[in-house]
């Protein structure tokens, strides 16, 4: 019932961000690509990170990660952003957040498109463990609305959320396997790193899509799990703290 | 039974100071913080039937907003039901949620959608909506290159291709032009036809007389009556005001020897009671007390209306012939309209009494009184001329 809504709040916003500017979607583009070759260089020549496919390696999971930080980043305004939506029409607010959320989602998908160039480019072609991408990629869409659900929430109450994200999202970046494979880290130690359900994500999508190695049924359990609990957790916090936003916002 | 409203509560918490940041609650825990408690409405209960049409009506700050809002399950209540039964609409603004960036055609596409209007239930293509609005050559116009009143429009016509069983309208017939607002009308006496429950919340006394089967009055937060809409406005007009302002005696409006003095003056409505409240065509009778010092004959008493500061009318005991006689002591002098032909607005009441030559001002009270009329008619301006149509076809 409500998924127009959803879609024409998450178009809407979508062509917002590049309506005001021609080449609105090639910008849109240019900053993981500038990202790309300063960390390549970086780390391939300087650092001498040895892994097959680097340039790939590096861009899908800048990618990946990129999705995480714009979907929360994003979402955080999704509720504080919109006063009149909140407090002059009523819907479900939710779509709120499920709508900033597919924006960040269109947002990804065209730097996908760079992706997959690559990959032609660079003649890599995917195997048949391909077929476990869309999977692992819908999983971390769900773990976003959750963390969305619970952050959006929280802004409305606590406005130094944001702040406070900004900085886990900051270290998030460098503890989680996006630069280096997670097999520099010494084999008693990996588990630590491998409980953060992004890492899993972001090294399982790469062998299935890059290296041709599904997942282990146990990891991919893991991750379904943990997405189960951050989804059911953000959307307790958002329906405890639902009811006031129009007083409080 | 379309919308029940059961022992409703809302109160409001506001603090001192607002904390909005982790780090002010972390610090504010160590010193607690002050809550001022609002109790906005106080136990609420009222029934509507289905295609019934309610007006909410109360002074400024009696809740009718919030009470509104609730229904809308905008707001939450603190305690009590709220249930509604089919399809509900609030249109508590117009336009809620238009992106100036987005062209017209999209902004409808969203507006619909965010008033709840999948695509199938569009009765007419976007296109018409746009049409009807008049913006037919604005179509792939950016919304902020279109005037307000171009925005209201297309907000509007996008608006009203809802479908709802029950609609809630909060003053949006408030802005806009008098050609807006009879449009306005139009389309909710329309929905009225086609058995749509309404709720609607409004200062214009006229557009709830006329529109409105039964009228909820809230006052403080309380039900203070919920009954037929007559019946209702005239308690909430006629009601006894407990806190008015007695004339201040200002030396430059007020002069004349006090040979007579003029004590009071009290407007009686067609309850026989004081009050500075009345509704247009209704009796008026304006009551002049004087104290007599010395034995006059024959003064001459005066009155005059004054609309802001438009000499409306004026009129004395001489001109009317009827003489006062020895006047000696305490008394009152009644003016006594049977049909008031006033519209609306505040009036104002100059009183005076001077001699039977004109030539002594014994005491003039210059515009110290006031009262207000409420319309309940259709007509406009200031004063109403007693006059029927008639048509011949030749």
């Amino acid at each position: 019932m409500y998924r127009e809504l959803i879609l024409r709040l998450a178009w809407s916003d979508f062509k917002l961000r590049y309506k005001n500017s021609a080449l609105g979607f090639f910008w849109s583009l240019l900053e993981p690509l500038l990202m790309l070759v300063i960390l390549y260089i970086v780390f391939s020549n300087l650092m001498r990170i040895q892994v097959e496919h680097y340039q790939l390696f590096l861009l899908l999971g800048i990618i990946l990660w990129n999705f995480l930080d714009r979907g929360t980043s994003m979402s955080i305004w999704g509720i504080v952003g919109k006063p009149s939506l909140v407090q002059k029409v009523y819907f479900p607010r939710d779509i709120l957040v499920l709508s900033t959320c597919i924006t960040a989602l269109m947002m990804t998908a065209l730097e996908f498109t760079v992706f997959i160039t690559f990959m032609a480019i660079f003649r890599v072609m995917p195997e048949i463990s391909i077929v476990y991408f869309p999977i692992l990629f819908i999983f971390e869409f769900l773990i976003i609305v959750g963390l969305s659900a619970a952050l959006s929430a929280l802004n409305v109450y606590f406005r130094d959320v944001q702040f406070i994200w900004r900085l886990i999202v900051q270290v998030g970046f460098f503890a989680t396997p996006i630069l280096y494979p997670i097999t520099i880290f010494p084999e008693n130690v990996r588990w630590i790193v491998m409980l953060n359900p992004m890492a899993q994500i972001l090294t399982l999508t790469r062998d299935c899509t890059l290296y041709g190695i599904p997942p282990e049924p146990l990891n991919l359990t893991y991750i379904a799990l943990s997405t189960l609990f951050v989804l059911l957790l953000g959307y307790f916090i958002f329906d405890r703290l639902e009811p006031k936003f129009a007083e409080a916002i | 039974m379309v919308i029940e409203v059961e022992h409703l509560w809302k109160s409001f918490q506001i603090p001192h100071e607002r904390r909005t940041t982790l780090f002010e609650n972390i610090v504010g825990m160590i010193r607690p913080n002050h809550y001022e408690t609002y109790t906005v409405l106080k136990d609420i209960s009222f029934e509507v039937d289905e295609g019934e049409c309610i007006g909410i009506i109360g002074d400024n700050g009696s809740g009718k907003s919030t009470l509104l809002k609730i229904i809308a399950n905008i707001l939450r209540p603190t305690k009590g039901n709220v249930r509604i039964t089919g399809k509900m609409t609030p249109f508590l603004e117009l336009g809620v949620g238009f992106q100036s960036d987005l062209t017209v055609q999209e902004n409808v596409g969203v507006y619909a959608a965010i008033m709840g209007i999948s695509k199938r239930e569009i009765k007419n293509s976007i296109d018409e909506v746009i049409d009807f609005a008049g913006l037919t050559n604005f179509r792939d116009t950016k919304l902020k290159n279109l005037s307000s009143g171009m925005q209201v429009r297309l907000a509007f016509s996008t608006a009203i291709q809802t479908d709802p069983d029950v609609l809630l309208v909060d003053e949006v017939l408030a802005v806009g032009d008098k050609e807006f607002q009879q449009k306005c009308f139009e389309t909710f006496s329309k929905y009225k036809r086609e058995g749509v429950t309404i709720l609607l919340v409004s200062h214009d006394l006229g557009a709830v007389r006329r529109f409105c089967d039964k009228t909820l009055l809230l006052r403080n937060g309380e039900k203070e009556i919920f009954s037929d809409t007559n019946s209702v406005i005239d308690e909430y007009i006629y009601r006894p005001d407990e806190a008015r302002d007695p004339p201040t005696g200002k030396s430059d409006t007020r002069w004349g020897n006090k040979d007579i003095e003029i004590t009071d003056v009290k407007f009686i409505d067609k309850n026989k009671k004081y009050n500075d409240n009345f509704i247009s065509s209704d009796p008026l009778t304006v009551r002049i007390f004087y104290e007599s010092h010395e034995k006059i004959n024959s003064p001459v008493f005066g009155i005059i209306f004054y609309y802001q500061d438009t000499y409306c009318y004026g009129t004395t005991t001489e001109f009317k012939g009827c003489d006062t006689g020895l006047v000696y002591g305490r008394g009152y002098v009644d003016f006594i309209v049977e049909k008031l032909p006033l519209i609306a607005g505040e009036f104002e009441v100059t009183v005076a009494v001077a001699s039977s030559d004109y030539k002594t001002q014994y005491d003039w009270h210059n515009r110290l009184y006031s009262f207000n009329v409420h319309n309940q008619m259709r007509d406009l301006g200031i004063f109403s001329v007693d006059g029927s149509w008639m048509v011949v076809q030749q």
